[in-house]
């Protein structure tokens, strides 16, 4: 695929998913990572995906970015299948590696000489513009920055190169709250002025929370919740309910990991007060205080998913 | 695009490339004044006796230098690839991997020959001036399969830098091993002159296995 046609698959809508992926399934030896994952990204969102250590984030942001093939099934970008795509490309993906991985052997002078070359589009003065902020000089080796410093330097990098797709693995990984919200806010502000799309994970939640549009929370080998990020926190609920103690806990569907400490049972819920009092009705819960309440990103991600 | 790989490459190892210049130099220029010493204290007849009736060479110090510069070059322009997957970078950037792995090694194949070059042109330099050409070439030849060798250990090192996984690094260490051993399996002078077309293809051949690593690499092989 040409630029132009690029250009082409770009224009075809707005809702046009920018990346595709079917029936992912991956082993690491015998142990399996996920299977028959699906997912997809529609242009201009900024999708965040969320799981425990373990679940498969980083194995999912190297499958995207041609790194790993997947035992089974198939991802694709601008429409075409990630392992065989046209070198051409890669120029309209900006890749973020964990720990804000760069050149560490080139100044911040040398490193964008060396990638302005490969990029016709190379916005110069969005990576100096960064790099001023830094105050730091042009001669400054990135193997003698900070982590926070190298964050930037790999930020300026991908701003420079200006990519349609952005995919950026644990990118709070090593930065203090400083950069992390300098990181986040110039990201979102790119986003969504250029209309970019952009996938990516972190540890932290919180962060997540005010960049990203929709998000995929994958619990052990399969998606758990695949929604927009405004849906969940308006519909995701914590209940709490007062029972006697050393009451023992029924099946509960629809409930994610009830946890009972003394006599308060603590459960999350997508289901209405109104639809949870019936149904503890129906199981005979002898409760006697029921309270729900919203909850951020972060409950919602441990109500979910489970604290062990 | 070659010139910004090539750019890349040069402020890996420009300090490195200085020192293996300017140490095999002085090696060879050692190797020169220790004839220059025999020239000056028994005269140049007793250099043409000794090296035609007791296959003396005088340059035999400088039998492994080439393999040593050979290995460090690639050690010293792949490892940085390697740490912390620095890799990824490079074959994400909007170009031909295979031709990006083959201007990679395109450069350090043309300065290690740089190099290797200087070596030659300061020995013939010399030479030319104390002994005959005969045994001028006879030197110069005698070293030949010494200088592929150091081609040939950068390129089989590049493939073992290039590997993600540490055991098949180690098996690919001891293959490269084996196969280093067969630029050095005569001492005799001029041993391997009907052979040094088949060494040099040998050696050109080696630079393919480095895609081979890197091919896996790219499908996410690990320990």
């Amino acid at each position: 695929m040409k630029i132009d046609e690029l250009k082409d698959f770009m224009n075809k809508g707005t809702m046009e998913n920018i990346i595709e992926c079917k029936g992912l399934t991956h082993y690491y030896g015998k142990r399996l990572i996920y299977e028959d994952l699906s997912f997809s990204v529609p242009k201009g969102r900024i999708l965040g995906l969320l799981g425990k250590n373990g679940t498969g984030k980083t194995t999912t942001i190297n499958i995207l970015s041609g790194y790993l093939k997947p035992r089974a099934g198939e991802c694709f970008i601008f429409g075409q299948e990630i392992q065989h795509m046209d070198p051409a490309l890669r120029s309209n993906i900006g890749l973020l590696i964990e720990g804000h991985v760069q050149y560490q052997f080139m100044t911040i002078k040398e490193i964008e000489k060396f990638y302005a070359s490969f990029y016709p589009q190379w916005k110069k003065e969005a990576y100096y513009e960064l790099m001023n902020k830094l105050k730091v000089a042009p001669g400054q080796r990135i193997s003698r920055m900070s982590c926070g410093q190298r964050s930037q330097v790999a930020l300026g990098l991908i701003l420079a190169q200006n990519p349609e797709l952005l995919v950026l693995d644990d990118f709070s990984l090593g930065l203090d709250p400083g950069y992390r919200r300098l990181f986040v806010d110039y990201l979102r502000d790119y986003a969504l002025a250029e209309n970019k799309t952009v996938f990516l994970t972190s540890h932290i939640i919180q962060d997540m929370e005010r960049l990203i549009d929709d998000c995929i929370i994958m619990d052990y080998g399969k998606i758990l919740i695949q929604q927009p990020i405004n849906k969940l926190l308006n519909e995701v609920r914590k209940y709490t309910l007062t029972v006697p103690e050393g009451y023992a806990l029924p099946s509960m569907n629809d409930f994610y990991h009830p946890t009972l400490i003394r006599n308060t049972l603590e459960a999350f819920s997508f289901l209405p007060a109104d639809e949870v009092e019936t149904r503890l009705k129906t199981m005979e819960v002898p409760y006697s205080v029921l309270n729900s309440e919203k909850v951020n990103l972060e409950d919602a991600f441990i109500g979910l998913t489970g604290k062990y | 695009m070659f010139k910004a790989i090539f750019y890349k490459e040069w402020i890996k190892t420009r300090w490195y490339l200085l020192l293996a210049v300017a140490t095999t130099l002085g090696f060879a220029g050692y190797s020169m004044l220790r004839i220059s010493r025999v020239v000056d204290l028994k005269g140049a007849e007793h250099v043409w006796e000794v090296m035609l009736s007791r296959d003396v060479i005088f340059i035999d110090l400088l039998e492994y230098i080439p393999l040593l510069v050979g290995m460090l070059l690639a050690v010293v322009q792949f490892v940085p690839e390697m740490q912390r997957k620095c890799l990824k970078l490079t074959l994400h950037l909007p170009y031909s991997q295979l031709r990006m792995v083959g201007a990679m090694l395109l450069y350090g194949l043309l300065v290690l020959s740089f190099c290797f070059a200087a070596n030659f042109f300061l020995m013939a330099l010399y030479l030319h001036g104390v002994i005959a050409a005969e045994l001028e070439q006879h030197i110069l030849l005698t070293a030949v399969p010494w200088y592929l060798a150091g081609i040939t250990a950068y390129l089989l090192v590049s493939w073992i830098c290039l590997e993600p996984t540490w055991k098949r690094r180690i098996i690919n260490l001891t293959m490269s091993v084996l196969l280093l051993r067969i630029f050095f399996l005569s001492v005799t002078p001029e041993a391997y002159n009907q052979f040094l077309p088949w060494l040099l293809i040998y050696t050109l051949l080696t630079a393919s296995l480095s895609w081979l690593s890197v091919s896996r690499f790219k499908v996410g092989k690990q320990d």
